[in-house]
């Protein structure tokens, strides 16, 4: 088995375990409330804290866009990737497989398609770090630390065609997820109060 | 870190979406708000309510004061047994939340009274008796322990007379094991002579 596919295995497994993970712990706190538990006080909670996890997603994208100057670009990465796991997983104990307004359907939907594409993205990105292999040694021979290549190459391989085809897709369902989760919210507080 | 901006067709998508999705949601709001807002459907007892403000303030949820625009002293006057008023009276009197023992939107069949009895009948209770609240034939007065406390009315007197001793007390939890698939009618048991 190639290196690939063992990763792909890997993450599809964490995948389905975070997903199982959640929906088990929800069913939990649920049998415990009587009712499911995202209608509950800690449900409530539950979802403001994933949502907070979730915003911690666009530091990365807002040093992209804004702080250009600024360093630890790989760290930013590994904060968007975890923190866009993280905080979806708090959502799905928030919000369980208990289906009936659309708001909130829409909202879960769109978050599970941004995670997925967002898992693709990884792969896609990491894809384009290893071909960029012969810039690797271009790097190296300029004198750069090992460090400050790998951040050049994170860097460059954000750049690359198949890398901003897949951002063409991804970015847009983000902002429609953005969207539906402010119309959720003040949804929620309007009929639910404050 | 390089910010590479998104291409025109892109940008023009998602602000087309977001246009889109207001409206709708607008619509929506206006149109059919439980199919976008409610997080279940509403008990057997306010079917008949429309409108979400019926019961539920801007930003403030569902408040007593909406609550008692139905459910006024003179309502549980003349549909409440005494205790009941009395014990309503008094929270309205008070100002106390309705929602600290009350709740909705958990379906049609579900309690809304929290800490309630789960109802061993089934929903096919109310609909063979016509009647929509366990109070219709027990005497809750003294806490759910008392459920067991039949009321001396007409429904109650006509379910005993019907059973032919199949209704009396301790034989109709489980109403489904006679009444198969929720049919009023009994199929008669063969005899084995």
């Amino acid at each position: 088995m190639s290196v690939i596919t063992q990763r792909f295995f890997i993450v599809i497994g964490c995948f389905i375990a975070a997903i199982t993970g959640g929906l088990l712990l929800e069913m939990l706190l649920s049998f415990q409330a009587g009712w499911p538990f995202g209608h509950t006080q800690t449900g409530h909670i539950v979802g403001w804290a994933g949502l907070a996890v979730i915003l911690m997603v666009f530091v990365y994208s807002a040093k992209k866009r804004f702080g250009r100057k600024a360093g630890w670009p790989k760290g930013w990465f590994w904060v968007h990737k975890i923190a866009g796991v993280l905080g979806p997983v708090l959502i799905l104990i928030h919000a369980g497989p208990h289906f009936h307004a659309l708001i909130p359907i829409l909202t879960l939907l769109t978050m599970v398609i941004v995670v997925i594409s967002g898992v693709i993205g990884v792969a896609v990105h990491r894809k384009a770090v290893v071909l960029l292999k012969d810039t690797h040694s271009e790097l190296l021979s300029e004198g750069l630390s090992k460090d400050d290549v790998e951040d050049r190459l994170h860097d460059l391989a954000s750049g690359e065609e198949a890398f901003r085809v897949w951002q063409i897709i991804h970015t847009p369902m983000v902002m429609l997820f953005l969207a539906l989760v402010i119309a959720h919210i003040l949804g929620a507080l309007y009929y639910g109060g404050v | 870190m390089r910010f590479l901006p998104l291409p025109s067709g892109s940008v023009r998508f998602i602000i087309i979406a977001t246009v889109a999705l207001i409206a709708w949601l607008v619509w929506g709001t206006f149109n059919h708000p439980e199919a976008l807002w409610a997080p279940g459907n509403l008990s057997r007892f306010h079917t008949d309510i429309t409108d979400c403000s019926d019961c539920h303030q801007p930003f403030r949820g569902p408040t007593a004061n909406k609550c008692i625009a139905c459910h006024d002293n003179k309502h549980f006057a003349a549909q409440s047994r005494p205790a009941v008023a009395k014990f309503h009276q008094q929270s309205i009197s008070e100002g106390k939340a309705c929602s600290d023992c009350h709740t909705e939107h958990r379906g049609a069949l579900a309690q809304i009274t929290v800490g309630a009895m789960v109802n061993p009948h089934g929903e096919f209770v109310f609909r063979a008796t016509g009647t929509n609240s366990c109070s219709a034939c027990h005497d809750l007065s003294a806490g759910v322990a008392s459920q067991t406390n039949l009321l001396d009315n007409a429904t109650v007197k006509h379910l005993m007379e019907e059973g032919e001793g199949a209704h009396r007390p301790g034989k109709i939890a489980n109403c489904l094991r006679c009444h198969a698939g929720g049919r009023k009618d009994v199929e008669e048991e063969e005899d084995d002579d």
